[in-house]
């Protein structure tokens, strides 16, 4: 197990273009229609402080390759951390298994085309895996110390930085070869305020696919220290909950989770075509208002839910999937694109190469409309004001929620007093119908979501300008 | 797997050595070696199918009571080694920490034989076998005419090797398998549609449920919602099915970790032998109870596992603790490390006498919690609040299906607050209860 390579080395695995071909013909000898292989080479770092010091680091290495044979609708995958020619070899023939030919079929491999990225996506001028340890503890430390300077009543900080490089390499049976490299970088802050027996915790990060010159120019960390602490703060005052049907207003930015559960999984094109999504037949059909513009952009610069190719080598497509309303679109991977006869529009991800590809979203977000943000509350004689979300989650059959950390009420059209904790809970149909206004500041959340599905995480990231939802079901306790 | 489990434990040792020889004051390492079978069937066919063997190396050093930690699934001796190199430079940039290090080298008593952590007819199952199983638990469901539609039926296994070395002398291994069936089904039709679950995991073949207990299970538990009402916002008792204790003891663990306590992030910190619930209340967890999925026989730092009492009948005794937490609250470690964190073993509210049909029986009007979803929970406050669905009860019966509302209530006022505690508990899980009946909590609607 270890004499074969003298160190791993990123971007070449240590295997030639040849042992890929020879592995994918020998996966495709018995009758599969397709078939690709994932390489992947991660190193990342992780950074915490608490309690006045750094407290720990760790780093971790992740080699691997995915293998998946496709007949019709059938997918099987093998992957192995162990790049021996025997083990590759046995990784081809179990992920066969589900063809059903007799092996020994020849498979003439195709011309390959490499294709490489034209612009990258990655913002990174300094890559933060190539910076010397010291400028990462200082981040870390200028974030710990401004939360906690921030106010009397903060007692702790905690501070986590994480950073990760992947390098990808795809072949797949079509002669498709893609090789990327993925950086990313976030800072995470928690602080936690007391008053009075009372304690309450803020939150607030950052990042991205950038380097570390984004916490000089975009985000620094004493904002993000800050922010987490006046968070904390403003709890302190906060009041329970409402509860009961009323009319909704979601702030710009980290609303977006609700249109990322709302509207982005129901459109995943393999609940589509199995049928399970409750928007199955609605393509082209109308299901929210007019002012509904909804698209996925996995391209945008520096964003945590872009990418150069997806998971299984394929180009990403701004896409649009809703228009005033109008289903327009689903997020295709290759294998449900291929069984829906459609184009891929470049969804397809993996968490990592023990996972095969899913459709996923990227950059989800609610287009800019018409509205003034302050028109939009003033329009609320009482009702609940959504500031800060921690998350959601959605059934197939359309019901949703999204988890409230700090709320505002509403009363005669001015924000009153701060909100805690509440959960908001609606079926989609319903709820894309009941979008009344939505404003012309379109902003995106923090740089730290990641969404899960079927056990897989990966980065994402969403937004959506001021919207008004003219009653929604608040949990709360009053 | 014998051959490689020796080759395996070397590494570990070399490492270990490789670090002391390098100035590391103290060094463990751990190798985890796994097996994974998984195959998803829908609509009478294979969809997805997965088999893979992988490997991966963690390891922590210390030097001046500073810590650096890393992990590699490429096993290639040099990268090891240079992860070494690195991890001691880390350490010397981070600061002194005087609760860091290892445990004091203690003996575990038991293996996995002792514990039956391991059923070799897992191990032997065939592939066919288990593609079968799958496929006769999906086919039962599909034949009752209410189901619409299916999210599919999975049958996994899992066999996984740990090795630990440390440099305190500590070396020990142990050996477990794992078994899962599970189908999800759709019922309804429409823009009307419901959806729900059912599973069993194990870790031995022969008490894992029969593809009809799932398929009828999870029948059951899909079409009881079709044609669901919204009821108004009111204040009610609530009556919380086994899996949905389950996620309130996972909230109630993350409010007793040793971390969260001297993190001050729980309600729960500095009340160790406070009355926090009521007398119905006892909460243990068990890292040696045979068979149980929570089992092992040593923590991820060796520490031995134990009984640990967290809540007898409602005063708060114990936290759960890994070596740090442990040094930092001067508590007892209770072999609940886990890397850096605290994990439970099998943490579980004991369960008391009365049945389920019995808890339904005696409520007047109250709301069967059967599925959440979100995750409102903050263990900082212990609110609870989340959306949810499940059955109305009006005089002691179910009588419509209710969905779209949401849940809220506090942790420390519901462990007050528990009226009921059912004689149900499964182990399907590490963390696990009985049904139970919480007095009063707000369940908002229209």
């Amino acid at each position: 197990m270890t004499e074969r390579r003298e160190t791993s080395q990123p971007g070449d695995f240590q295997l030639q273009l040849a042992d890929l071909k020879r592995v994918l013909s020998l996966a495709l000898a018995r009758g599969g229609d397709f078939a690709d292989i994932f390489l992947e080479y991660r190193t990342s770092l992780s950074i915490l402080m608490e309690e006045d010091i750094i407290k720990e680091s760790s780093e971790t290495v992740t080699l691997g390759l995915g293998l998946r044979v496709i007949r019709k609708d059938r997918t099987g995958y093998a992957y192995t951390n162990d790049l021996s020619e025997e083990k590759l070899r046995s990784v081809a023939l179990t992920a066969s298994a589900i063809a059903s030919a007799r092996a020994g079929q020849k498979f003439p491999f195709p011309r390959v085309r490499n294709l490489r990225a034209d612009k990258d996506v990655a913002r990174a001028g300094l890559v933060a895996n190539f910076r010397p340890l010291k400028d990462k503890i200082q981040l870390v430390e200028r974030a710990y110390r401004s939360a906690l300077n921030h106010d009397q009543a903060i007692k702790k900080v905690q501070v986590a930085y994480g950073e990760s490089l992947q390098h990808i390499k795809i072949l797949n049976s079509e002669g498709l070869l893609v090789e990327d490299r993925r950086p990313m970088v976030k800072l995470v802050v928690m602080a936690l305020a007391e008053k009075n027996g009372r304690r309450e915790s803020g939150f607030c990060g950052g990042g991205g696919r950038v380097g570390l010159e984004y916490f000089k120019r975009e985000l620094t960390p004493e904002t993000i220290g800050q922010e987490a602490a006046r968070e904390a703060c403003l709890l302190l005052e906060a009041v329970d909950p409402p509860a009961g049907e009323m009319p909704v207003v979601l702030s710009p930015g980290h609303s977006g989770v609700l249109i990322h559960e709302a509207v982005g999984h129901l459109l995943e094109a393999d609940f589509i075509r199995k049928k399970t999504s409750v928007l199955w037949n609605k393509l082209g059909k109308k299901v929210g208002s007019e002012q509904l513009n909804i698209y996925d952009d996995p391209t945008r610069p520096g964003f945590r839910g872009s990418y150069n190719f997806d998971d299984e080598g394929s180009r990403p497509h701004k896409t649009l999937l809703v228009e005033k309303g109008v289903v327009r679109g689903f997020l295709q991977d290759l294998l449900s694109a291929r069984l829906m006869k459609k184009e891929p529009t470049g969804h397809g991800r993996r968490e990592d190469f023990s996972c095969w590809p899913l459709p996923r979203m990227a950059n989800t977000y609610i287009d800019r409309g018409e509205y003034d943000p302050e028109e939009i509350i003033r329009s609320v004689r009482k009702g609940f004001y959504v500031s800060r979300l921690s998350g959601g989650q959605v059934e197939d059959s359309g019901q949703f929620t999204f988890s409230v950390t700090l709320g505002y009420l509403i009363e005669d059209g001015r924000l009153g007093r701060p909100v805690r904790q509440a959960t908001l809970i609606g079926t989609n149909l319903d709820i894309l119908q009941k979008v009344e206004m939505v404003g012309h500041d379109l902003e995106f959340g923090w740089q730290t979501g990641t969404c899960s599905k079927e056990g897989q995480d990966v980065p994402v990231a969403d937004g959506c300008p001021t919207m008004k939802i003219s009653r929604m079901t608040v949990g709360g306790l009053r | 797997m014998k051959a490689a489990s020796h080759d395996l434990r070397k590494l570990a040792e070399k490492l270990v050595q490789y670090g002391r020889k390098l100035g590391a004051d103290e060094m463990e390492v751990t190798l985890y070696d796994g097996r994974e079978f998984n195959v998803d069937v829908r609509l009478g066919r294979i969809e997805n199918l997965v088999e893979a063997d992988s490997r991966y190396c963690a390891f922590r050093l210390f030097k001046d009571k500073k810590v650096a930690s890393a992990s590699s699934s490429d096993l290639n001796l040099s990268t090891l080694q240079a992860l070494v190199r690195k991890a001691l430079t880390r350490a010397s940039l981070t600061h002194a920490d005087e609760f860091a290090g290892l445990p004091a080298p203690a003996r575990f008593k038991v293996t996995e034989d002792s514990l039956k952590l391991y059923d070799p007819e897992v191990a032997a199952l065939k592939p066919q076998e288990k593609i079968k199983m799958a496929l006769t638990t999906e086919r039962i469901a599909l034949e009752d005419r209410r189901i619409t539609n299916s999210f599919g039926a999975s049958f996994v296994s899992n066999e996984l090797r740990t090795i630990l070395v440390n440099s305190s002398g500590f070396s020990g291994e142990y050996l477990q398998t794992y078994c899962s069936l599970s189908l999800g089904l759709q019922a309804g039709h429409g823009d009307h549609l419901v959806e729900d679950y059912w599973f069993s995991s194990k870790r031995h073949l022969r008490d894992l449920a029969t593809p009809e207990e799932v398929a009828r299970t999870a029948v059951e538990r899909t079409v009881r919602q079709l044609n669901p009402r919204k009821i108004k916002t009111q204040n009610v008792p609530v009556i919380f099915e086994p899996t949905m204790t389950s996620w309130l003891l996972a909230f109630l663990f993350s409010c007793v970790s040793g971390t969260a306590v001297y993190q001050q992030t729980t309600f729960l910190a500095g009340r160790l032998g406070e009355k926090i619930g009521n007398d119905l209340v006892t909460v243990i967890d068990d890292g040696l109870l045979p068979g149980r999925l929570g089992s092992r026989p040593f923590d991820s730092e060796g520490v031995p596992t134990q009984r640990t009492v967290i809540i007898e009948n409602g005063v708060l005794r114990n936290y759960l603790c890994n070596t740090y937490a442990a040094r930092k609250l001067n508590l007892p470690a209770t072999g609940n490390g886990n890397g850096r964190g605290v994990v439970p073993n099998n943490f579980y509210l004991e369960p008391g006498t009365t049945t389920p049909d019995e808890i339904i029986k005696s409520t007047r009007k109250g709301f069967l919690l059967t599925r959440v979803i979100g995750h409102g929970l903050n263990s900082v406050t212990g609110d609870i609040s989340r959306g949810a669905s499940g059955l109305w009860i009006e005089d002691g019966q179910a009588v419509y299906p209710v969905s779209e509302v949401t849940i809220a209530g506090n942790l420390g006022k519901m462990l007050q607050n528990i009226e009921l505690v059912g004689n149900d508990i499964r182990f399907e899980s590490p963390v696990c209860g009985p049904t139970i009946r919480v007095g009063e909590m707000t369940v908002a609607g229209k």
